[in-house]
């Protein structure tokens, strides 16, 4: 049995390609500066009140803070006030900053917090608590569709409103490790959930986006 | 009869647990036997091929999403904690 499935694996490999590829690479632009001793000096002259370190630290951080921030909102200058608005509490708090957690992911869960209170208070743009995450069964295999190659900035749209479009619980996992590149850890330190909690909602939100474009796919087809 | 049974049977326990971990999979997050287990069912299943193929093909995509930068941004915060506006 296991012989007849190893063949059928290895036909069905073939057939399709790329089917069995190695795991994709990790993302070549990692979204914050890797902690290291010069950044930890900083953190430690900033809890001691040594503004110019801080204000270093903010150099460091600020333009993928924005990037991050800029996913949830939608709006340049919102993005850019609530990343201004993350400094100013981060500067205020830093005493209290545990030196056993990474600063960036200290500084992403302030950030992504102040964002999700905006966007609660904005009237949703869906209703749904839940999300829609199975496969449509009529899509075809759109993975190496020419016409979706030639389409790259209308897809690129329709993955940002697919993601816009997911509940804020699921929408946080995509965006910091996906979109992002923080790893499965960090993600979870950010979001402050338990890594297995992270990766069943990581799993689920990128499955709904998958379905946007089979979606899409189908509505540029018909 | 019977045999077909167990044998949908175990197909299908394996569709579940193939569709519930293919982000692992694609994040390398498995353990070898894990990797396989996966694999002998996408060889298999040509939904949970699709699936695979085109997740993997989303995430790289996302990966490509842009970025756009805020001129400036950094020296505004630090106007802001010197207390300027």
């Amino acid at each position: 049995m296991l012989a007849t499935l190893a063949a059928a694996s290895s036909s069905a490999c073939q057939a399709t390609g790329d089917g069995f590829a190695p795991p994709r690479p990790r993302r070549p632009r990692v979204s914050a500066p890797k902690p290291d001793s010069a950044e930890g000096q900083l953190v430690e002259r900033s809890k001691a009140g040594d503004r110019l370190a801080f204000e270093e630290l903010v150099r460091r951080h600020a333009d993928r803070l924005y990037a991050v921030v800029l996913r949830f909102v939608a709006d340049a200058d919102e993005a850019e006030e609530i990343t201004q608005e993350t400094f100013l509490r981060a500067w205020r708090s830093i005493e209290r900053f545990e030196l056993r957690s990474r600063f960036f992911t200290w500084l992403y869960r302030i950030g992504i917090n102040e964002a999700k209170r905006r966007a609660e208070r904005r009237p949703p743009v869906s209703t749904a608590s839940s999300i829609e995450d199975s496969p449509l069964e009529d899509a075809p295999d759109w993975s190496d569709a020419p016409e979706l190659r030639a389409q790259q900035g209308h897809l690129r749209q329709v993955l940002q409103e697919a993601v816009r479009a997911l509940p804020i619980e699921y929408r946080a996992p995509l965006i910091l490790r996906d979109v992002e590149g923080l790893t499965t850890q960090e993600g979870a330190e950010v979001t402050q959930l338990s890594e297995a909690a992270f990766k069943s909602r990581l799993h689920r939100a990128r499955l709904a986006v998958r379905r946007a474009v089979d979606e899409y796919y189908l509505e540029s087809e018909g | 009869m019977i045999r077909r049974f167990l044998e949908r049977r175990r197909y299908m326990r394996e569709h579940r647990w193939t569709h519930a971990h293919l982000s692992d999979y694609l994040d390398d997050e498995l353990a070898p036997r894990e990797r396989e287990r996966v694999e002998e069912h996408v060889g298999i299943c040509p939904h949970c091929r699709r699936v695979l193929r085109t997740l993997r093909r989303t995430l790289e995509s996302l990966m490509e999403l842009p970025v756009e930068p805020r001129p400036g941004l950094a020296d505004g915060v630090i106007r802001r904690l010197g207390g300027k506006p």
